[in-house]
């Protein structure tokens, strides 16, 4: 943690007893500070939200690596559900007066299961899961209805994109109506003072295409090039394409699948071609492929035709063991870029967005906090926004990807990286691509910050230009700082 | 070639429409006919992005003819047509309807090189800004037998207007509404397909991409089902693009017949067939009812009673008329009450005035015969009094006259509301007072006594008497003679005492005589006068109620006029609105028998 970041986290939590200071009295607000103070200490919290069947559930599968959500109560209804990690898989129901109780479930082929009788007609709201999994040791992952519920599911999911730290926004592709959901998410001082903090997944991306081969390839294509259009990079930090079932599929690949694969590769190739032309033939009762028509019926429901295709097609052309073609189905399927950008974007700058929800929420007190306290505790909110060289890094990347701010040539390139766009490390700043000593990250950030120095001062460039120059040797000074205390 | 049954109500719906001034009406369905006539089916295919419309074209014709593509979108609608040889046309503006005439502007049209078509339909084709839309003319049976097919851009969001647009664009026959198979139909597709149902006869769910979904059998029950519940049956047809071309590269028929191409084929050859007869019918009931409806709604929404309306129908006017009639008929209370209220009051101040006049008159004449003589200022008196009297009949008449002025602006206020300026008082010529002067009696100088000479000196001689005799004794008794100079002084003395005496008296009783006739006087002249004020105050009274009331029922009869007038106009119109709503059921029955007959039937009926 750099030295910047944790004078940032002081400074919040310093502002927090501020705010205690302010609201004794009030009951509500200590509980709502307390609440605020708790989620200091927590991982970060990530909302999964999308347009209803967009592959919310899938993206949650695959981050934890286990077939669970989505988990419907009894009468079909999805609930907003929290899923932590913990020593044994559990899940408890909690009402809207905040009563809670532990759900009985069992497990079965599609994922974690709830007995209706026990969910049906009840006042559920929320449903939070504990599941002993690696990946939620720093992520805790909401999964949320679908945006475009028609049954009036909307307030609760406004309410969990409000408090979540970060917002992965899962959709088949990017339209119009997903762009003004994400702006309307986007409210208050806070989330204008520090802009975005979403990823834009575009799941079934093993779909694209007719489910071709190469779909994913083509699907990551379309990603980088969505990232590229300033409309859309006003709204998130990243588009990342990813295959739900396939990457799913990988993590989950039993011997049993493996050896069915096989089985299909190893057919004669027409067979293969006239059966997986389309998911009939492939689960017809009477094909000529070599595998029970069960077997091919669970392999077909947990891969989809195009996963089949693409294990098959895997397995054929040099995927001999399961754990390579297990790997293989992961490396296609954009997993793993998925989770290298939720590590960049949200888990390495875990305490800018902690220090982001715990000022919105400061914000939110405010306003409710009675005269001058409020006045006060808002004023003190926007000057250490303002101040902060944080939340100043952030907007200039926001303003960079909008292109509100460019630089011409590497310039822009070098200012993103410098910034933190890619990461926050200072190697990963500075564009090092191999381990270096404290003296070389020394003397490349000195070069850097001489560069940039310049830059600041050229009359050639334009006042908002000079005024990212000089934020960005602000941010090589904080790295010379850091190197020094290091 | 008699025309066909369906000819006749669309050209009866153009004319209903027509006499009802609807131009909008009589333009769509204008536009109806020509698209009935044209023996083409025009196939219109939407849905939401990325749901394979264009593949789906490219299915029914067997060939790559719209571009398709993970990073293609379609941008521009496109029109697919039969052609002898490929070729690609950028149109740039949309054909505009002239808007007199009714002729059609011709469209700027760019022929481009066939391999250019992903470009212009992706709408990245650089100098052609402006463009509208892109036709492809490809050599393929199914479009030389009749189709015309039209690929349009995806919509984000589905609203009715932009739908619309888009189809009556296309003036499509039928509408194929593309959805993935793969995700299940969402609720503004559900809304859509619903919308598209109301205004055409023939819409077509097509699910595509049912190669990649396991369950396409389930998610078409489940479309079935909910568009069901809303009301909408319309035919839902799965399909695989990806399935028939294959097929078509490797000529087998059963994946061909695996793909559902062959079903949605068979169903627009079907339509295509029955353009002229089924679909047409179905069509122009449908647009009959629309456009019945259209008509009827103002019809029915104007019942005698609920509407104030704002435009002065006959009704309305008939409603206006009655109140200004109970207007009028209050109106001439109060203006009846005001005039008889107003005289009295001027009757009234009108005397106090005269009477108030008069005292002062004769308080004056006490003040000066207190002290004057009668007999010595009698001339220059009565003219005073003369010119008095005369002086305040003349105030007291001319103030009448502006009260009366007055009175008559007052009355005239409640003719202001309808239309009268407030000087229409009846012009009114004062009367000749002359004959006031005539018979106020010229006063008369009342009898008074002079004191004479001759009594003055008897009176003086009375009074003398007694002075010598009183002196005379006394000073007789100092040894006087009785007649001595002293009693002769004293008799002196004592008889100028008593003719001063006397004729103080007398002047007394000359004043109290005059004062007398005065006031009788006075009040002579103020019975006659006040008698012609209240005369000449009747008169004016009578004169404005005369002119009044002519006003009145002049008035009346106005409005009783106009109001028959509006009963004669209110009926007529009620009769016409019936007229009207009796055409509209004749023209709904037209069209729903013409929905309903079966093919067979119509031919045996037109001959």
């Amino acid at each position: 943690m750099s030295r910047s970041t944790r004078t940032l986290d002081d400074a919040v939590r310093q502002l927090m007893q501020e705010a205690w200071n302010l609201s004794r009295e009030d009951g509500r607000a200590a509980a709502q500070l307390d609440h605020l103070y708790g989620r200091l200490q927590e991982p970060v919290h990530l909302a999964v939200v999308g347009p209803a069947r967009s592959g919310k559930s899938t993206v949650v599968n695959g981050l934890i690596g286990d077939q669970i959500a989505p988990l419907p109560l009894g009468d079909g209804h999805d609930v907003v559900t929290r899923y932590a990690d913990g020593p044994q898989p559990r899940v408890t129901a909690r009402t809207a007066d905040g009563a809670a109780r532990e759900l009985a479930t069992t497990r079965s082929a599609h994922g974690l299961r709830m007995d209706p009788r026990t969910t049906r007609r009840s006042a559920i709201t929320e449903l939070r899961v504990t599941w002993p999994a690696r990946s939620l040791r720093h992520i805790n992952l909401v999964d949320t209805p679908g945006t475009d519920a028609d049954d009036g599911h909307h307030a609760p999911v406004e309410h969990v994109t409000g408090e979540a730290d970060a917002i992965l926004y899962a959709s088949q592709e990017i339209r119009t109506t997903d762009l003004q959901t994400l702006q309307t998410a986007q409210h208050g001082a806070v989330a204008t003072a520090a802009p975005v903090n979403t990823v834009i997944v575009l799941t079934h991306a093993d779909e694209i295409g007719g489910g071709r081969i190469d779909a994913l390839l083509t699907a990551r294509q379309l990603a980088r090039r969505h990232q590229r259009d300033p409309a859309i990079a006003a709204m998130c930090t990243g588009v990342v394409a990813y295959g739900g079932l396939v990457a799913l599929a990988g993590r989950t690949l039993s011997d049993a699948d493996f050896t069915a694969v096989a089985a299909i590769a190893a057919a004669p190739r027409e067979t293969q071609d006239a059966c997986l032309m389309s998911a009939d033939r492939f689960a017809g009762d009477d094909g000529p492929l070599p595998v029970d028509p069960d077997v091919r019926r669970r392999l077909l429901h947990r891969l989809g035709i195009h996963g089949v295709r693409l294990a098959t097609t895997l397995a054929r052309t040099g995927c001999a063991t399961r754990a390579e073609l297990a790997a293989e189905l992961i490396r296609r399927s954009g997993l793993a870029e998925l989770r290298e950008v939720i590590n960049g974007c949200f888990v390495e700058r875990r305490t800018i967005l902690k220090a982001r929800t715990a000022l919105a929420g400061l914000e939110r007190l405010a306003g409710r906090l009675p005269g001058q306290d409020g006045v006060h505790l808002r004023a003190r909110v926007e000057q250490l926004l303002a101040t902060a060289h944080d939340f100043r890094e952030l907007r200039l990347l926001a303003a960079m990807r909008s292109g509100q701010v460019a630089f011409t040539g590497d310039a822009g390139t070098e200012a993103h990286r410098l910034l933190g766009g890619n990461g926050t490390d200072a190697a990963v700043r500075l564009g090092a691509e191999h381990e270096l000593s404290g003296g070389e990250l020394w003397d490349l950030t000195a070069d850097a910050l001489h560069r940039w120095q310049q830059h600041a001062e050229d009359p050639r460039l334009g006042l908002h230009q000079r005024r990212a120059a000089t934020a960005v040797v602000r941010s090589c000074e904080g790295m010379l700082v850091a190197l020094g205390d290091g | 070639m008699i025309a066909p049954i369906w000819l006749d109500v669309l050209d009866e719906t153009a004319r209903l429409s027509a006499a009802h001034g609807r131009t909008d009406l009589v333009e769509s369905v204008q536009q109806k006919r020509t698209q009935l006539l044209d023996p083409r089916l025009r196939v219109v295919v939407v849905g939401e992005p990325k749901q394979g419309k264009s593949q789906l074209i490219n299915g029914l014709l067997n060939a790559p003819a719209c571009p398709v593509g993970d990073e293609l979108t379609t941008v521009l609608p496109t029109i697919v047509t039969h052609a002898d040889t490929p070729t690609v046309t950028l149109v740039h503006t949309p054909p505009v309807r002239n808007r007199h005439g009714g002729a059609i502007a011709e469209a700027d049209r760019t022929a481009l090189p066939v391999d250019q078509v992903a470009a212009a339909v992706g709408g990245k084709l650089g100098g052609h800004p402006g463009a509208a839309h892109v036709e492809i003319g490809l050599p393929r049976a199914l479009l030389g037998s009749g189709i015309v097919l039209i690929d349009t851009p995806g919509l984000d969001v589905l609203d009715p207007a932009q739908l619309d647009a888009l189809t009556a664009f296309a003036r499509a026959d039928i509408v194929l509404v593309a959805s993935d198979v793969n995700s299940e139909l969402s609720p503004s597709e559900i809304s859509t397909i619903g919308h598209l149902a109301q205004s055409h006869a023939r819409v077509v769910l097509v699910l595509t991409k049912i190669d990649m979904s396991p369950r396409w059998r389930d998610v078409t029950e489940q479309s079935r089902r909910r568009l069901a519940a809303i009301g909408v049956r319309p035919a839902v047809i799965p399909v695989s693009a990806d399935l028939r071309l294959r097929a078509a590269g490797s000529n087998d028929s059963t994946v061909n017949a695996e793909s559902g191409f062959p079903t949605l084929l068979a169903r627009l050859n079907t339509d295509r067939a029955a353009k002229t007869d089924e679909l047409a019918r179905a069509a122009v009931g449908q647009l009959t009812r629309t456009v019945i409806e259209q008509l009827a709604a103002p019809l029915r929404t104007e019942p005698p009673e609920a509407e104030p309306a704002p435009a002065p129908g006959p009704i309305s006017r008939l409603h206006e008329a009655q109140r200004t009639v109970d207007e009028l008929r209050r109106c001439s209370v109060r203006w009846q009450h005001t005039l008889n209220d107003e005289m009295a009051d001027l009757l009234s101040d009108l005397e106090y005035d005269l009477r108030d006049r008069t005292r002062k008159i004769l308080r004056k004449v006490d003040e000066v015969f207190d002290k004057a003589d009668p007999l010595s200022d009698w001339h220059t008196f009565a003219q005073w009094l003369d010119e008095n009297l005369l002086e305040a009949d003349e105030a007291n008449h001319g103030w009448m006259l502006q009260r009366f002025d007055v009175i008559g602006r007052r009355v005239a206020e409640h003719f202001l509301a309808y239309g009268y300026p407030d000087d229409t008082a009846p012009r009114w010529s004062p009367t000749s007072r002359d004959h006031l002067t005539e018979n106020v009696p010229l006063m008369e100088q009342p009898h008074v006594e002079r004191f004479t000479y001759a009594q003055k000196f008897f009176t003086g001689l009375r009074g003398s008497y007694g002075g010598i005799l009183i002196f005379g004794l006394a000073t007789s008794l100092a040894g006087m003679p009785l007649i001595n100079p002293v009693s002769l002084g004293a008799g002196a003395l004592f008889g100028g005492k008593t003719v001063l005496d006397e004729s103080r008296a007398l002047l007394k009783r000359r004043q109290a005589t005059v004062k007398a006739a005065s006031q009788r006087h006075v009040d002579d002249f103020f019975l006659l006068v006040s008698k012609d004020c209240r005369d000449m105050v009747r008169q004016l009274q009578r004169l404005l109620r005369d002119h009044y009331t002519a006003l009145t029922e002049q008035l009346q009869q106005q409005i009783v006029e106009s109001l028959r007038r509006a009963k004669l106009a209110a009926d007529a119109d009620v009769a016409e609105r019936d007229q009207q709503m009796r055409q509209l059921a004749v023209l709904q029955e037209q069209a729903r028998r013409l929905a309903a007959t079966p093919t067979g039937t119509t031919a045996g009926t037109r001959a």
